[in-house]
Formats: C-alpha cells, structure tokens, sequence
C-alpha cells in the first residue's frame, strides 16, 4: 500500500509537471491494481478520480487544458519541423498558447498527414512501429509510435480497464479487426499481457470461423467494428446460436456508426447486457470519447483537448449546432509523432447548455458522432441528414440488412438513397417511404440489385483476410 | 519494590492495555470501514518500509528537543486519531474530539504532575489517545489488506529487534525513561505511589493486528487463539519476566521489557499452525462477505456504482 502510494504520487507529478512518465512505475501500478481487486474485489472508493481525474469544474479544466497546451506546443516548436513552421508563421510563442490564443494556430488536416509525414517526425523520439489509417475515407495516413508510447498506452489501458472492471485476469479477448490495424490490435495484446488475460487475434476472418471461436475458446471479451459484428448476428442467427453459445460478457465496437437495432441484435444473440460504442482514431490516439447510456459521446479532457468547431465558420461552435471535433493531444502522451489541433472531420452536434443528466455529468459531452463531415447531405438551412441518420433508419428495417449498405445523395433538394432491392423486402413503396418518414428522413428510394451492394458503401468489414480453413481446396482432395 | 511487585504492577497494566485496545481493535474491525485509495494493498514490501522507519524512528526520538518532538508527536496522534475517529464522527466533532486529547495531554503534562493523583489522570487521558491510535493504525493496515502472513513476519522481526534495542542497544529503555512526564507519551501505562508500569503503543498495535488479523483471516477460533496468545505472551509473560530475570529492570527500578521478543515469536508459530490447519487466508472481500462482520440492522448491502462503459482500443479510421 506505501509504494502503491508513492507510485501513483510519481505518476501524478509526472502527469502535472508534463514529464514523461515511467512505463515501468506504471506497469507496476497495473500489478498493484490487481493485487487490490484480488483482495478487495474492486478498487477503493475514490477509484472515480483516479479514472476520470479531477476535472469536472469548468475553470479548473480550462486551466489545465492551458498549461498542457503550453507544454505540448513547446516540444513541438523544438521537434517537429512542421509545427515549428507553423508556430513561427502564426506569431504567438508556443509557451503563451492558451485555449483562446489557440486558434490563431490553423488546424491540422489529413491531407498534412499524408503529404508531409516526414515534418511530423520529431528530433528527439525514436521510431518504433507504423500504424496505418484504413484507409476507408481516402488514402490512409502513417502514424509512427515510439516505444515509449505503446508502453505508456498499454500501461493506461490496463489500468483503466482493471479499475473499470473491464478487463479481468480470467478474460480472454477475441480481436475481430483488421489485422493491419497495428496500433489497436498490438495494444490490445498488450493490455492483456498486464493484465494477464488471454488475447486471440483472429482478424477479418469469415464470420464463421470467427463464431466458432467464440463458441468454443471460452472468449469473453469482443473487440470489433458495428460492420464486421453485424455479419456476426447475422451467421449466428443463421446457424441457430444464442446467448446459452456463448461466454461473451461484453462487446467493444468503434470506428463505423453503430445503430441502435444492430446494438440490440448483438445483445440479443449474443447475450451481453450492451455494446459499447467508442470514439478513437488513430491519429489522435489516446484521446478518446466514451459513451453513456443518455447516447451522449464524453470526451477525454485528462489527455487531450477536444475542441468543437462550426463546421461553417470553423469557430467554437454553439450549443445544439454541428460541430467537428478538433483535438490535440498532449505530451508526455504523445512522443514521437505528435499532432496539434488535428481536424477529425467527425460530426457531432453540440449538446444544449447546461449539465448533462447521465452517469457521466462531469465529463464534456456532445452527441455520438454523426458522420463524416464530408458526408454530411446539407438539403436547407434546416433539414441536414446525416450518415448516423441513414444508418440507423437502414438497420431498423424489417429486412435486417446488416451491415447497412446505401449510397445517398443529394438531389434537387432532396435525397435520393439507393439501397439493395432485398433491404426493402416485403416492403411496398409506400411502407419504406413511411419507415423512413418514421425516422425523420423524408427521400427518394432507388433501388440496386444486391450485387451490387458492397458497393455502394465501403465499410471495414470489407477488408476481408483469407484463411486456409474457408478457402477452396485446390488439389490432392 | 520487590520484583513481585513490580510483576503485578506490570501485569496490572499490560493485561488491560493488550485485552481492551486488541479487543477494542477487533470490535472497530466488525463494525466500522475505513476508506481506502483506489489502487493499493498491503504487502511483504510494506513491512520492509515500515520496519525501517521503525528502527530509525527510536533516534529520531533521540535526536529532537522536546518541543520538536511534541510537535511530531502531535501531528502523528492527530493523524492516527482522525484516520479512525472520521467514519464515526462530523468532521466538526472529528477535529473537537482529536484537538482536545492532544491539547488536553499537553495541558495536563504541564500542569497536573505534581501529585500521585495528577499523574494518574495524564496517564489515563493518554492512555485514551495510545488505545485510539492503536485502534486505528492496526485497522488501517489490516483493512488496508495487511494479512495475517504479513502480521506475523512483522512480529518476528520486532522481537529480534526489540532485543536487540532493548539489551545491546538500549535505546528504547532509554526513550520510555525519556518520554515520562512529557505531553504525548506514547505508551499506556499507569502510575502507583512512585512506579510507574507502561507498555508501549508499538507493542499494542502489533498485538491489535494479530488479533484482528487472525480474525480476518481464519474467523472466530483464530481471534480466540490469538486472544490467549495476547494475554499469555503479551500481558503474562512480559510481566513475570523481572522474576526470572533482573537484567530488565533499570537503576531507575523501571521496568523494560522486550514485550516483542517474548510475543514474536508465539504468533509467528502459530501463525504456522494455522496455516497449516486452517489453510488460506480469507481475503478481505471474503471477509467483508462473511457473518464475521456485523451489520446495521435494516440496511441493505450498498449495490455497486455502476462504472462508466469501457474504453477499448477500435480500429483506425
């Protein structure tokens, strides 16, 4: 209890002071963690504050978010050649940013990424592993990590995921995303290693095989994209499997919209009490958003600052508009290729003024996201549909066709959505037009042969890996 | 005073200080939670700092006037009692209660000595504040996850320790001869015509963490045991040692007993014996779960705080 206290005090002045932290000290916290909830069975009652940190009140947060800012901008005006250019054209010194000066700095786009990775490097980091965007909103961009921060994001992870009760020694992780995906599938292995559960990484394999993994390796946790996990429900319906099948106590999803229909067939089939639906990018990771059972996404203020942007104006964007999420992470979490002010393109909807009435009130929160910004089908200054929209109102359809595939657009004012013939199944023209009037959305429907699906929407799941077991036999049988 | 006097003397002090602070210790433990930090265990490492500040702390006492070391002591009783006095007490009243001991030892130190009469209320206010303290820090430890294991090696080291710093080194005998008299005291004791008897809160925390850690870990029969072990090597033992031995009894006819060296090694055995008959030791959520706890009558068990919702790690967009 003494050196877990020193410990954590070590930890907590390298957090204030900015310093960069002791993976080891803290890989050491994790084995404390779970010596705590193996005598105790859950973590002391302050376990709130370690988790979420102190920063509920509004000044306090807008405070820290200043002296962390500072901090951040100092490394990279000394490393990164990018940032220091763009510091020195801005004209404010890096150690006088605050969060209202900040916005002299322009944001950072993907495209800077793509085209001048090499600027982001900074001096005094040592690369250690690429991870690759998917790619499935344009060229992928290249993200370099140090080993400093894959130590300190695993360490982070384990920690929280213990202190959450997320993540047990008994656990064993089936990882269902796309095995090029290195940052997440090489943390989550890691978060396993400290935690000392198993960790099966099956990638984008034929859904198939990857239920009868679940069914039979005693898999409790699942790691996977809304798409790939709805060809789950759907094999798994299909071949007559139910809760009883399964060990699963919890699914984690992100990265594509998750409609509530599909959270609730995969509750259903695979008998966990919900999925949860998280924001994480690669590019800005480990700044993440949780979201609560109000469906409102919390953004991360401990690690990062999340800044929301008028997605017209591009200033802070007001209460109950839409707004993309800008965020910079601050060092010592991010070591060797730091962004600042890096424009996700997300959508969110800024939440009303005041409190919100969920479980996560002291955290800032706005709407789950809604979408590309990119894709957002601006039809009035009134009427805007988004692709959250689109999704949750194809997935609700009677036809269950999960993954959603469909292609909208914009048409003299209205949207035309072109969805497979057999999405609409059973429907007459005047039941879809109604379903979709049920869910706000008032268009014209342009129906596709089934063929031709997979093309109208790309989705992660596409990324399928080929395995000896499905592939065809070719000679000698 | 003949030896046998003394013993009695010993006896009259020792046995009520072990069984009311140890029993009182055990009465907290069912009865009362003490807040712990989010992460954090007690373990074998713990001991290894505790020891050393132990052994250090003894020429600390040494080294500092007397009104630094009141003012250390002070702060030291202050924290001690507030840790288990706040479950149980407004913070108001906390402060009211932990200030008027601490202020009522110092005023009383200073004012009341000049009589048989006077001497026995510091000691029993101190008295009050040693068995507080002790309460408290044994249940810190143990509700903080120290276990029986743990209790038990501790022991053993003290008694090898107290030995030596009683008879070799004989630093302690020398700060019991200093502290008397001096606000804060920190040994329960009692005065008699011109002796006074103590036994101090080092000894009684060691034996209020057998006792409750023995309960914690193996329940009722194991308290009991430890219980006998107290009185017999803690209260007993300690005070017929000046009839067998006469080395512990100063020029000054004050008695120094290595309490330790005579109780260590008796809980460390049993603590053996009962790992081997009882096998292992309860955890503390074991133990919260148990009958051994008791229960305010018509309040159901606080169900769980819903935690947020996970955070995994999803693919890259």
């Amino acid at each position: 209890m003494l050196e877990t206290g020193i410990r954590q005090f070590r930890m907590a002045m390298g957090m204030v002071w900015g310093r960069k932290l002791d993976t080891a000290n803290l890989a050491r916290l994790v084995e404390d963690a779970l010596a705590t909830l193996a005598e105790f069975g859950e973590p002391g009652s302050d376990v709130q504050a370690v988790l979420d940190g102190p920063l509920a009140d509004p000044d306090s947060r807008a405070d820290f978010a200043s002296r962390c800012l500072r901090r951040t901008a100092r490394r990279l005006d000394a490393q990164s050649p990018f940032y220091s250019r763009r510091f020195a054209a801005a004209g404010i010194p890096a150690g006088k940013l605050d969060v209202e000066t900040l916005r002299s700095i322009p944001v950072t786009v993907k495209r800077d990424l793509v085209d001048r990775q090499a600027e982001f490097l900074c001096a005094d980091a040592t690369r250690h592993l690429a991870t690759r965007t998917t790619g499935t909103t344009g060229r992928p961009a290249e993200i370099w990590l140090s080993r400093y921060e894959l130590d300190l994001l695993a360490g982070l992870g384990a920690l929280a995921g213990i202190l959450r009760d997320e993540n047990r020694a008994s656990d064993i992780v089936q990882v269902n995303v796309s095995s090029r995906a290195t940052l997440s599938v090489h943390l989550t292995a890691a978060v396993s290693r400290l935690v000392g559960s198993g960790c099966r990484v099956l990638g984008i394999v034929p859904p198939d095989e990857a239920l009868d993994s679940l069914t039979s390796g005693g898999v409790t946790l699942l790691a996977t994209v809304p798409s790939y996990l709805a060809e789950l429900v759907s094999a798994a319906r299909r071949r007559g499997l139910g809760p009883a099948d399964f060990q699963l106590r919890r699914i984690d999803g992100g990265g594509e919209v998750l409609s509530p229909s599909l959270a609730a067939a995969a509750q259903e089939t695979f008998g966990v009490p919900r999925v949860t639906d998280v924001f994480a990018m690669t590019e800005v990771f480990p700044v993440t958003g949780r979201t609560c059972s109000a469906r409102h996404l919390h953004h991360d203020v401990n690690m990062g600052l999340v800044e929301l942007l008028d997605l017209e104006t591009g200033e802070p964007a007001a209460p109950g508009a839409l707004a993309t999420v800008v965020i910079t992470p601050y060092y010592p979490y991010r070591e060797c290729m730091p962004i600042f002010r890096y424009d996700t393109r997300d959508v969110v909807r800024c939440l009303p003024e005041g409190t919100p009435d969920c479980e996560m009130a002291g955290i800032p929160a706005t709407s789950l996201v809604l979408g590309k910004a990119d894709h957002i089908l601006r039809l009035s200054p009134t009427y805007v549909v988004t692709p959250r929209d689109l999704v949750e109102a194809v997935e609700a359809l009677p036809s269950q066709p999960w993954p959603a595939r469909f292609r909208a657009e914009a048409v003299d004012g209205r949207v035309r959505l072109s969805l497979p013939k057999s999405a609409v199944a059973g429907l007459g023209e005047a039941e879809a037009a109604d379903h979709f009037a049920r869910h706000g959305l008032d268009l014209d429907l342009a129906l596709v042969p089934d063929a031709e699906a997979s093309s109208l929407r790309q989705l992660r799941s596409d990324l399928h890996e080929t395995t000896f077991v499905a592939a065809p036999a070719l000679i000698g049988e | 005073m003949t030896p046998f006097q003394l013993s009695v003397l010993e006896f009259s002090v020792a046995a009520p200080a072990s069984v009311l602070t140890s029993g009182t210790a055990l009465a907290y433990l069912r009865r009362v939670r003490l807040e712990r930090p989010a992460i954090g265990t007690f373990n074998s490492r713990d001991i290894r700092v505790l020891f050393t500040f132990i052994v250090f702390l003894p020429f600390l006492y040494g080294l500092l006037p007397h009104w630094a070391l009141t003012t250390f002591l002070s702060i030291t009783f202050a924290s001690a009692l507030s840790i288990g006095l706040r479950p149980l007490l407004s913070p108001a009243m906390l402060w009211i209660v932990v200030g008027t001991l601490i202020g009522g030892s110092i005023w009383l130190n200073r004012t009341m000595l000049g009589t048989v009469w006077g001497w026995q209320l510091c000691w029993l206010e101190g008295d009050l504040m040693v068995l507080l303290a002790a309460v408290a820090i044994s249940n810190l430890y143990v509700q903080g996850g120290m276990k029986f294991k743990h209790v038990a090696w501790f022991a053993l080291i003290l008694a090898c320790y107290d030995l030596a710093f009683t008879t070799v080194l004989p630093v302690n005998s020398h700060l019991a001869e200093e502290f008397l008299g001096w606000p804060l005291d920190p040994s329960f004791g009692m005065r008699v015509g011109l002796y006074n008897a103590t036994i101090g809160v080092g000894d009684l925390l060691v034996y209020s963490l057998f006792l409750i850690a023995a309960f914690k870990a193996y329940g009722r029969t194991a308290a009991r045991i430890a219980m006998a072990l107290i009185v017999v090597f803690g209260a007993v033992a300690v005070s017929v040692a000046p009839l067998v031995l006469d080395s512990f009894i100063t020029a000054r006819t004050d008695v120094a007993i290595p309490a330790q060296t005579l109780f260590g090694p008796a809980a460390f055995v049993a603590y053996l014996w009962m790992r081997r008959h009882y096998g292992r030791e309860r955890t503390m959520q074991e133990f919260l779960a148990s009958s051994d706890v008791v229960r305010p009558t018509g309040s159901p068990a606080a169900a769980p705080a819903p935690l947020p919702t996970p955070v995994p790690e999803p693919a890259a967009v």
